[in-house]
């Protein structure tokens, strides 16, 4: 409609246009024309002035020579000729004035020419007067004095003068209707030319036009064909017309493989023949058609009839036809056979009643659609008391809305989903009490839009132990934070009186060794030995207990200066042995230093410590291990030890020597093990004995900042 | 409780704050060897230790001390608060004041010198140690050291 209506448009222009050059061109011929004639009539009247200047002239010679021949002759003839001369010569000077009227120039000359006539006329008269009164030899000497040759010179002169003026115009007006006539017929042929392009380019313009309306018009042909075949290869559906009475109008391929007839066995015969009998006795088809046309469609899910009285579970929409004003022409029905997915629902069902969790699943409107044996036991309802209410019934509202928004958003995106992990979700019995849940959801894609099926357990008993465990873990960190503080304050405490006893015993031995008996002496010396070890076990235990309990702010610092402050703490030790000490490069890394001293100085005071015969040499190094942590190596040539005994060593108060081979409370290793577990690392040994060990931490890599 | 040693009119006066008896006699012990003769005076608690400093009751006689040796875990007043007290006293702040204690605690450090005391020691756990701590103060703020002879303004 729009094409046309441009398509006219566009011819109407280009006619327009047409017929606009059509008129310029005739408007300038015609007025070319006009001016043509103009010039034409003003070449006839200057040729006009010029024959009548001619006639005045011609009458003039035929006055004098009429005048003459009477003077001559004396014959009246002559007169007569005369008489009609000066009529003529008056009539063509008449003539002449009127002609020239509007040339000033001529005017000028006219009364020149009169004056010159009516002399001539008068000297004509005074001849024959001369010829009648005195005779012929007065006569002849009147003409022969000069007086009328001269009046006729300049009446010639006049005249000629006036035909200059005249032919000088003819020139002129010549060359003008040349000229315009050379004009007129450019104007013309461009004109011309000009609507021919136009009605040429309209034309071709048109014709492209109808040819591609042809083409559409073959298109549409073409694809009303091909829409024909489309319904006719549909398999899946089966897509017919009914008319007014449901009476089959057409019919498909899908139709025909579906329902079992053939399109010539069923056009004109009535489609209740495709419901069951009890449904036709129930006058479902009327019914269903009616709803149609008072709704214009009609959705519904029941049992169909094929050919072989066989039945299957359709999907049947039937939709009014009507024309452009309205009147109902048909209905056009689309079914499919969907008892497969009937099936599959079936089997969802039993799948559902076998999960072991509650099941429900939800319409998008939030109304229970489907639920299990599993929902109705936890949350008290019996089946139909839930089917059709909302869902937000069992499940805080709120949390039932982003149930089916996520539910069906996740239709697009993931299979399944956890709701809102993290958050806890609470599900309403009927008799008013909550437990806790958990909610899986997974979309399921229905005839009826997105199904929501939310898989819902009951967390109470993992809530609990989660609740219990939690429980645990904090009685477990107050009962070893107790012990912490118990070996501090019992250690602390028990310094003061066993201060008092090792004083006084030493005062003891001090004051009165020798000035008692023998065994006075060695009773004494006991109690000072035992009240020393005491003291020491009493000074490690403290140390251990205040081992990493204040972890400074890490920071980076260089773990070679950490080395340099234990080895200078341990001058005296390694002087006395003569052992030789040895690091590679070692690195800066974010920890405490103070900390890593006191690793170092217990790791390296033991390596001299547990020597062998030879001189000890100890060697520090460090390496990095895959970027997250560094692993530092003391490594000795000391005694080694028994595999066996790898995990003892760093427990505390553990000994592997007696008291007479080493002194020590065998606390070095459990302070250092303590301090890595605050500094988040590890201590491990590798050793033999008699070749040497050597003890491994690492400290994890953090950043410095 | 209040003990002295040794009257004498060139005697120095130190005021020992300690509840502890044995820690008591053992200074007692120490400062026998003493190179100056020393008036030692014993307050058993903080209370005690103030109430001889202001000369109140039974110490209306009391001597001022020319040093004080206190010990920080004391009953009655604790021997922190003693300390402040005596640094914020314009008569008692130029007496020296050495703590003396079996607490190794950086927090009891920091906050002793904080107030202004003089010196602080942790009591040594072994006799030898501690005699010569004994002996170290002797001969150092009572022998090396010139203290004031008047009360400070």
């Amino acid at each position: 409609m729009k094409a046309r209506s441009l398509l006219n448009r566009r011819v109407q222009l280009a006619f327009g246009a047409a017929i606009l050059a059509s008129l310029v061109v005739g408007a300038i011929s015609y007025r070319s024309m006009v001016a043509s004639t103009e010039s034409n009539r003003w070449v006839r009247h200057t040729h006009e002035v010029l024959e009548n200047l001619q006639y005045s002239l011609g009458a003039m010679q035929s006055i004098e020579s009429s005048y003459r021949g009477f003077a001559l002759t004396g014959e009246e003839s002559y007169l007569e000729s005369y008489r009609a001369g000066i009529r003529s010569e008056e009539q063509g000077e008449v003539t002449v004035r009127n002609l020239t009227i509007d040339n000033p120039k001529q005017q000028i000359l006219i009364p020149t020419l009169e004056k010159l006539a009516a002399q001539k006329i008068q000297f004509g008269e005074r001849v024959i007067g001369l010829r009648r009164t005195t005779g012929l030899e007065a006569a002849a000497n009147a003409i022969r004095s000069g007086d009328d040759e001269q009046i006729m010179g300049e009446f010639q002169g006049v005249v000629r003068q006036m035909q200059d003026q005249e032919l000088q115009l003819l020139i002129r007006r010549d060359a003008d209707v040349k000229r315009r006539l050379g004009q007129t017929k450019t104007v013309v042929i461009l004109g011309t030319v000009l609507g021919l392009v136009i009605a040429v380019a309209a034309g071709w313009s048109v014709q492209g036009e109808n040819s591609r309306r042809g083409l559409a018009e073959e298109a549409l042909r073409d694809s009303e064909e091909k829409y024909r075949l489309l319904l006719d290869g549909v398999q899946d559906y089966a897509i017919f017309m009914l008319d007014q009475q449901g009476r089959v109008a057409s019919w498909n391929a899908g139709a025909e493989r579906i329902k079992g007839y053939r399109a010539d066995e069923i056009l004109g015969q009535d489609f209740s023949r495709f419901y069951l009998q009890n449904d036709i006795d129930q006058g479902k088809p009327e019914a269903e058609l009616q709803i149609a046309a008072a709704s214009g469609r009609c959705q519904v899910e029941h049992w169909r009839v094929r050919k072989d009285g066989s039945r299957f579970w359709a999907n049947v929409v039937i939709t009014a036809v009507r024309n452009s004003s309205g009147n109902l022409l048909g209905f056009s029905e689309i079914s499919r056979d969907i008892s497969e997915r009937k099936e599959t629902e079936a089997k969802y069902r039993g799948l559902l009643e076998a999960a072991p969790d509650a099941m429900v699943v939800v319409n998008q409107d939030g109304e229970i659609v489907l639920l299990n044996l599993q929902a109705e036991k936890q949350f008290g309802y019996r089946r139909d008391e839930l089917v059709g209410q909302k869902v937000k019934d069992i499940i805080p509202e709120g949390f039932a809305e982003r149930l089916i928004a996520d539910g069906t958003r996740s239709a697009l995106e993931a299979p399944a989903q956890q709701m809102r992990a993290g958050i806890e979700l609470y599900g309403l019995r009927k008799d008013g009490s909550d437990f806790p849940i958990e909610i899986m959801l997974s979309p399921l894609e229905s005839s009826g839009g997105i199904l929501v099926t939310a898989a819902i357990r009951d967390i109470s008993v993992r809530k609990a132990a989660e609740k219990h465990l939690a429980e645990m873990v904090r009685e477990l960190k107050r009962s070893n934070d107790e012990l912490g503080q118990f070996a501090y304050v019992a250690s602390h405490d028990l310094q003061e009186p066993l201060r008092m006893v090792a004083s006084y015993t030493q005062l003891l031995a001090k004051r009165y060794k020798g000035r008692l008996d023998s065994d006075a002496d060695e009773f004494i010396a006991y109690a000072v030995d035992g009240s020393n070890r005491m003291q020491g076990l009493i000074q490690d235990l403290l140390a251990y207990s205040r081992a990493g309990a204040t972890v400074k702010v890490l920071h980076e610092i260089s773990s070679e200066n950490a080395l340099k402050a234990a080895l200078t703490n341990l001058r005296a030790t390694i002087g006395e042995s003569g052992a030789v000490v040895t690091h590679d490069v070692l690195p800066a890394v974010t920890t405490d230093d103070t900390q890593l001293a006191q690793l170092f100085q217990n790791l390296v005071g033991n390596a001299i410590k547990y020597r062998s015969a030879e001189v000890p040499q100890v060697h520090v190094s460090a390496t990095k291990n895959g970027g997250k942590e560094w692993i530092f190596s003391v490594r000795d040539n000391g005694l080694g030890i028994d595999p066996q005994y790898f995990e003892r060593i760093f427990i505390i108060f553990q000994r592997l020597h007696g008291r007479k081979d080493f002194e020590g409370t065998g606390i070095g290793l459990a302070i250092c093990k303590k301090i890595l577990e605050r500094l988040g690392g590890r201590i491990w040994v590798e050793s033999q004995p008699k070749m040497g060990s050597t003890f491994y931490f690492s400290l994890p890599e953090r950043d410095g900042k | 409780m209040m003990e002295s040693i040794g009257m004498g009119a060139a005697a120095i006066e130190v005021l020992l704050v300690e509840d502890s008896p044995g820690d008591v006699r053992l200074t007692r012990e120490a400062f026998k060897d003493a190179k100056v003769h020393i008036n030692l005076h014993v307050a058993s608690d903080g209370a005690e230790a103030m109430a001889f400093l202001g000369r109140e009751g039974k110490h209306a006689n009391a001597p001022r001390p020319d040093l004080i040796l206190l010990d920080l875990n004391l009953p009655k007043k604790d021997g922190r608060e003693v300390l402040a007290e005596i640094k914020e006293n314009p008569a008692l702040k130029c007496i020296p004041v050495v703590i003396l204690t079996t607490s190794a605690s950086e927090a009891d450090i920091q906050g002793s010198y904080q107030h202004h005391a003089n010196c602080y020691i942790t009591k040594p756990v072994d006799l030898e140690g501690f005699l010569k701590v004994v002996r170290s103060i002797d001969s150092f703020w009572l022998s090396v050291v010139k203290l004031p002879s008047v009360p400070c303004s």
